[in-house]
């Protein structure tokens, strides 16, 4: 234990929220992205965090077992967002259906700009905490001096 | 208790061993603040450090083994943080129980103490290395 710990886990945290911010952009920007490569509207992504015993690599997590004490964060999974397309009436569009429907993605872009602030604050809690860790170490290392 | 360190310096540094837990395990805690089913940690041991500071160098016990009460010498560097998971929360719908501002208070907190107790090992330092330039003038 030492404060590479604490900068290693502070780190999963900024790494795992701009995963969450990019998928947030992702979001945004297909809005109204009505053909995908996998066919049909673009669908809404949302990430899964998951807690990690923290380890510096894999021998350690093999050989020794981790405390679960300090557990950093990693993103487990981007999932697919199952809500049925939108269905829009516009008989001209490329993409519509026989029936002249278009299907839009199910996107709120208010819930997504609440994610996005809500990821910015984790996001600028975990650069405090690795601040705080920051002046600590450089503190240390002036004992003495 | 030995050569230039005593139970004072051995008490700060005891200390800022701890303290530096307890950062680790906030920030960890500051991390997975949105991980669904993650358990808020907290990390006690001002009173073990209290207990064992009272106790140092005390009765001439003997002591074997980490296990052992915290008696006799080296008791304050033995002193033990508990670390478990915070009873005093909410518990959000995801089953998460991280409380972001009590963490980063938590963590500006122990930083300045921190910072305090470097500050006082730096003092105890600068009092010794006076007593050894100076007093043979």
């Amino acid at each position: 234990m030492d404060f590479t710990t604490a900068m290693r886990i502070s780190s999963s945290g900024l790494s795992a929220q701009r995963t969450r911010m990019n998928t947030i952009s992702s979001n945004i920007a297909n809005v109204n992205t009505t053909k995908t490569p996998e066919g049909g509207p673009y669908r809404r992504k949302d990430v899964v965090f998951e807690a990690m015993p923290d380890a510096r690599n894999f021998g350690e997590l093999v050989t020794s077992s981790p405390s679960a004490d300090m557990q950093r964060v990693q993103v487990s999974d981007v999932t697919v967002d199952r809500k049925a397309p939108m269905l829009k009436y516009e008989p001209d569009h490329p993409d519509a259906n026989e029936e002249g429907y278009v299907a839009y993605p199910n996107i709120n872009l208010m819930e997504e700009m609440a994610n996005m602030i809500q990821a910015t604050r984790s996001y600028e809690a975990n650069v405090s905490a690795m601040q705080a860790t920051k002046d600590m170490a450089l503190g240390a290392i002036e004992i003495g001096r | 208790m030995s050569g230039i360190s005593d139970k004072t310096t051995d008490a700060l540094g005891a200390s800022l061993d701890l303290r530096l837990l307890r950062h680790n395990v906030t920030s960890a805690n500051v991390a997975n603040a949105e991980t669904p089913g993650y358990k808020a940690k907290q990390v006690d041991f001002e009173e073990a450090l209290s207990r064992a500071l009272d106790h140092e160098g005390l009765g001439k016990m003997h002591t074997s083994a980490d296990e052992h009460f915290l008696m006799g010498q080296g008791a304050v560097s033995r002193a033990r943080a508990d670390v478990y998971d915070n009873p005093d929360v909410n518990v959000t719908n995801d089953g998460n129980t991280v409380d972001m501002e009590k963490e980063l208070a938590t963590l500006a907190d122990n930083s300045i103490l921190y910072k305090a107790a470097l500050q006082l090992i730096n003092k105890k330092l600068g009092a010794m290395r006076y007593a050894v330039t100076e007093g043979g003038r």
